[in-house]
């Protein structure tokens, strides 16, 4: 039930964002919907974390999970969403699907630093050290050192073709380090400290609806930030248009 | 308790700050498009 609304969440948000693409200035109007999606989810997300049962091994500090875990989501839905932007304009040369590409990317770099600040938030009391040089830490450091690069490719470079062009197959080529990311407690083969993904942990009921229903309110959290994003990276590129238009 | 409400804080800033950037950035760009337009 939780697996399929999180799976329903990201085929749903998905499809808008790429319909969106199509005409940003005329569909903004429905990025208010999701937001009022998003508003009544969070609510409920921080009541389900708050009523959750304390775990017993670690107390109270694994509810950092509630907010640790669900990020993971937009992470990969934003660098895979960079990725096909980023094929999409290599096809049709649109800078729609640019700007869809560089909007993925950068609220996806924003939900892995968060995984990035929450994680060793909750590793300290737990573990006793903030980092470990775990296959888990390193390779999702990697990832976002990846999208970083991506961003930075982008503001050095605004506007021009060549800078698409590069920062497109860049950003298909970056996703090959997700499965890496993925898999590591398995590549690991038990020497890392991060616990193995929680599908196959089999969590009880009532903290794995938690972690559900906080997957589903990123998900859709991240469709409105996108959509806000996308909005401004089309009111930029008018912006640029007119400038040139009038200095013609 | 005090890492728990560390982990939603720091979440709840960067969200919150994220989409108050993109709303000045938004305002920002408006303007900007009036002024070349």
């Amino acid at each position: 039930m939780v697996s399929a609304a999180v799976m329903l969440s990201v085929a749903g948000a998905l499809a808008w964002l790429l319909w969106l693409t199509g005409d940003v200035g005329e569909r903004i109007a429905t990025t208010r919907w999701v937001g009022a999606v998003a508003g009544v989810l969070i609510p409920v997300w921080l009541l389900l974390v708050y009523y959750a049962p304390i775990e017993i091994a670690q107390g109270v500090i694994q509810k950092i999970f509630y907010v640790h875990i669900p990020a993971i989501i937009p992470t990969y839905f934003g660098f895979v969403l960079a990725a096909l932007g980023g094929a999409l304009y290599l096809r049709a040369r649109d800078d729609r699907w640019d700007q869809l590409a560089v909007a993925g990317a950068e609220v996806g770099v924003l939900f892995c630093s968060l995984m990035l600040v929450v994680g060793p938030i909750w590793a300290k009391p737990a573990w006793g050290h903030w980092w470990v040089w775990d296959l888990r830490l390193t390779t999702t450091l990697m990832l976002w050192f990846i999208y970083v690069a991506y961003l930075f490719l982008r503001s050095f470079a605004f506007g021009s073709d060549t800078a698409k062009t590069f920062t497109a197959v860049y950003g298909i080529a970056g996703i090959a380090a997700i499965p890496f990311v993925y898999f590591a407690v398995d590549l690991a083969q038990g020497s890392t400290m991060h616990p193995s993904n929680p599908a196959r942990e089999g969590l009880p009921p009532e903290m794995g609806r938690t972690v559900g229903v906080g997957m589903v309110t990123f998900i859709w959290l991240f469709a409105w930030l996108v959509a806000k994003r996308l909005e401004l990276a089309a009111l930029q590129a008018h912006a640029l248009v007119a400038s040139r238009v009038r200095s013609a | 308790m005090p890492w728990v409400i560390a982990a939603y804080a720091v979440t709840g800033v960067a969200l919150v700050g994220y989409a108050i950037h993109l709303r000045a950035a938004r305002r920002a760009a408006l303007r900007d498009l009036q002024r070349r337009s």
